[in-house]
C-alpha cells in the first residue's frame, strides 16, 4: 500500500497542455522531492494530488489519512492573528476546543515563532514569520502526508536550515510521508529520500534517483558532493541547472 | 490552557476599551468641524434675516422645544422605524443576491446591465410609483429605500465575493473546508472589504431616501414635519427638523456600522503606521 500514487495523470489550462503522462508513487514514511524548472508544472501537479484540482486524465489514489499542504505563498488569513490561522487548519480537521489551544502553542514553539507573535496580525509579521505560520498551521492537524509547494524559499539561509531539520525530524518521528517541491537540489539531497524530475514541459517525471542513507543521516559534505556530481555527470539534471542560469539573469 | 485564553480575552477587551477613547478623543476634531459651520451658518443668518435662516440658536431652541414634545418624539420613532426596516431589507435582500451573483459570473454579467438601468431611473419616479401602488403607507417608504439602494449593496457584496483571494479558498479547500464551510469562514468575511462601505452608504441613502418619500409621499414622519414646516413658512422648524434626521442617522451609525466595521477591520488597523491612528 503506498501513501500516493499518480497514475498517468495529465492537466490542461484552456486547452494548453501542462501537464501529461505522470507516473509518481511516494512509499509510507518516504519524502519524494519534486524538482523541475519554473513553470512545468510543479505546483498544479501537487494540487492535483491533495485533490484541489481534478486532472483531466489519470488518476490519484490516496492511502493516507489526513493530509496539510504548505503553498509556495503562506495563504494566511489577514483578517485572523497567527494563532488564529493556526486554529483555522485545527477547526476544520475537528479538533477539540479544549486540546486547540495547546497544539496552538506547540506548533508555534517548533518553528520558533514567539508567544507574542501569536497575537500579531499576518500585516504585522515579516515574510519568513509569515511562511513560519504556513508551516505550523500544517504541522498543528498532526497529518500523516504533507504537501511542500517550495515552502522554504522565503526563509533565509540559517532558518531554512533550521526548517528542513524540523522536517526530517517530524517526518521521522511520526513516519510522515511527503511530496517536497523545490528548486534547491541541495534541500533535496538533505531532506527526500528519493529525489524525481519533471519535464521541462510537463511531459512526465523524466526520472528518479534513490539517495543513499536516511535524510538527517548524510552529512553536509555527502549532500554538497551529490549535489555536485548531480549538476556535473547526471544528465537528468540538465534542466535544473538552466534554471538557475535563468534565475540568475 | 484557560489562562492563556483569559489573557488574550484581556487584551481583546483593553483593545476595545482603547478603542473607545480614541473615538471620544477624535471628537475634539468633530466638535471643531461644528463649530466652524456654526460660524458660517451665524455669518448667513446675519447676512440674509431671519427669515430666510434663523440663527444657529434659535435653531437649537428649536429643536430642544421638539425634544420636550412627545408628539415630535413620535415622528422621528417613525422615520426612524421606516429608514431602519428598510435598511434591513435592503442590507439582506442585497447581499443575498449580490453573493449569489458574485458565484455565478454568467448571473452577474446579466444583472450588471440590469443595475445601470435601475441605477439611472430617478428616485423621485420609484416614489410616484410607490405611492401609485401602496399609497402613504411604511411600504411604499421601504419599497423606496430598497429600490434605490439595492444597486449599491448588491454590487458592494458581489464585488467582494468575485474579487477574493482565491488562493485562500484553495488553502481552507487543502485543510478539507466543503463548500458551505469556505464559504462561510473565507467568502462572507473576504466580501466584508466591499461590502461594508456599500451598507454604510445604503444606510445613509435609507434615511435621506426615508424623509423624501415622507414629505412627497405626505406619509407623516420627519418628511410630514417638514412639509408642514414649508406650508407655514416656519424655516426655524424646518432647520430643526433637519438638524433631528442628521442627527439620528449620525447616532444611527456610530452606534451600528462603526462598531462593526472596526471588529471586522481589527487587522488592517494593525498595518497602520501610528500617526494615521490617531
Ligand atoms: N489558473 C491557471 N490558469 C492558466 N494557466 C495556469 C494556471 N495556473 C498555472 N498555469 C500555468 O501552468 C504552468 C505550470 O504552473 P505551475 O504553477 O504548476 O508551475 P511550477 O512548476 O509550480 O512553477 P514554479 O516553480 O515557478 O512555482 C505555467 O505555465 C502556468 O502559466
Ligand atoms: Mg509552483
Amino acid at each position: 500500500m503506498t501513501a500516493l500514487t499518480l497514475d498517468g495523470v495529465g492537466h490542461a489550462y484552456l486547452g494548453r497542455t501542462i501537464l501529461e503522462d505522470i507516473d509518481l508513487a511516494v512509499a509510507p514514511g518516504e519524502i519524494v522531492a519534486l524538482v523541475g524548472p519554473s513553470g512545468c508544472g510543479k505546483s498544479t501537479l501537487a494540487h492535483i494530488a491533495a485533490g484541489l484540482t481534478n486532472p483531466r486524465t489519470g488518476r490519484v489514489r490516496r492511502g493516507y489519512a489526513r493530509h496539510a499542504m504548505i503553498f509556495q505563498d503562506p495563504a494566511l488569513l489577514p483578517w485572523a492573528t497567527t494563532a488564529g490561522n493556526i486554529d483555522y487548519g485545527l477547526r476544520l480537521a475537528g479538533v477539540s476546543r479544549r486540546t486547540r489551544s495547546a497544539r496552538i502553542a506547540k506548533a508555534a514553539v517548533q518553528v520558533a515563532l514567539e508567544p507574542e507573535d501569536l497575537q500579531k496580525f499576518p500585516v504585522e509579521l515579516s515574510g519568513g514569520m509569515r511562511q513560519r505560520t504556513a508551516i505550523a498551521r500544517a504541522l498543528a492537524i498532526e497529518p500523516d502526508f504533507i504537501f511542500f509547494d517550495e515552502p522554504f524559499t522565503a526563509l533565509d539561509v540559517a532558518l531554512r536550515r533550521r526548517m528542513q531539520d524540523l522536517v526530517i525530524a517530524t517526518c521521522a518521528a511520526g513516519r510522515i510521508s511527503g511530496l517536497f517541491i523545490t528548486h534547491d537540489l541541495s534541500e533535496a539531497a538533505r531532506l527526500a529520500h528519493r529525489v524525481a524530475v519533471l519535464d521541462t514541459r510537463g511531459q512526465g517525471i523524466l526520472g528518479e534517483r534513490l539517495l543513499a542513507g536516511a535524510p538527517g543521516h548524510r552529512s553536509d559534505k555527502a549532500v554538497f558532493a551529490w549535489v555536485q556530481a548531480a549538476l556535473r555527470q547526471d544528465p537528468l539534471f540538465r534542466h535544473i541547472h538552466d534554471v538557475d542560469e535563468r534565475q540568475i539573469a | 490552557m484557560p489562562s492563556a485564553t483569559r489573557r488574550s480575552l484581556l487584551h481583546r477587551l483593553a483593545e476595545r476599551a482603547g478603542r473607545v477613547l480614541a473615538f471620544l478623543w477624535s471628537g475634539w476634531a468633530g466638535l471643531a468641524a461644528l463649530c466652524l459651520l456654526a460660524a458660517a451658518w451665524q455669518a448667513g443668518h446675519e447676512a440674509y434675516g431671519p427669515f430666510i435662516l434663523t440663527s444657529p440658536l434659535d435653531t437649537v431652541a428649536a429643536v430642544a422645544a421638539l425634544a420636550s414634545d412627545p408628539e415630535a418624539w413620535a415622528i422621528g420613532a417613525l422615520t426612524l422605524q421606516r429608514a431602519i426596516t428598510g435598511f434591513v431589507l435592503v442590507a439582506a435582500a442585497g447581499t443575498a443576491l449580490g453573493v449569489m451573483a458574485g458565484y455565478s459570473p454568467a448571473t452577474l454579467r446579466l444583472t450588471g446591465p440590469l443595475i445601470t438601468v435601475l441605477m439611472g431611473v430617478p428616485p423621485i419616479a420609484w416614489i410616484v410609483l410607490a405611492m401609485i401602488w401602496f399609497g402613504g403607507s411604511d411600504a411604499t417608504v421601504r419599497t423606496v429605500i430598497l429600490i434605490s439602494a439595492l444597486p449599491v449593496v448588491f454590487m458592494g457584496a458581489a464585488r467582494g465575493i468575485t474579487t477574493r483571494d482565491r488562493g485562500l479558498d484553495r488553502m481552507a479547500e487543502a485543510f478539507g473546508a466543503g463548500p458551505v464551510q469556505r464559504f462561510l469562514t473565507i467568502g462572507l468575511r473576504q466580501s466584508t472589504t466591499t461590502l461594508f462601505p456599500a451598507l454604510a452608504l445604503a444606510l445613509g441613502t435609507a434615511f435621506k431616501v426615508a424623509v423624501m418619500a415622507e414629505l412627497l409621499a405626505n406619509a407623516g414622519g420627519i418628511g410630514g414635519a417638514l412639509a408642514d414646516a414649508r406650508i407655514n413658512l416656519d424655516i426655524a422648524q424646518a432647520l430643526a427638523w433637519v438638524t433631528v434626521s442628521v442627527a439620528l442617522l449620525i447616532s444611527v451609525e456610530y452606534t451600528l456600522v462603526h462598531p462593526a466595521k472596526a471588529e471586522v477591520d481589527r487587522w488592517r488597523r494593525a498595518a497602520q503606521p501610528w500617526g494615521v491612528k490617531r
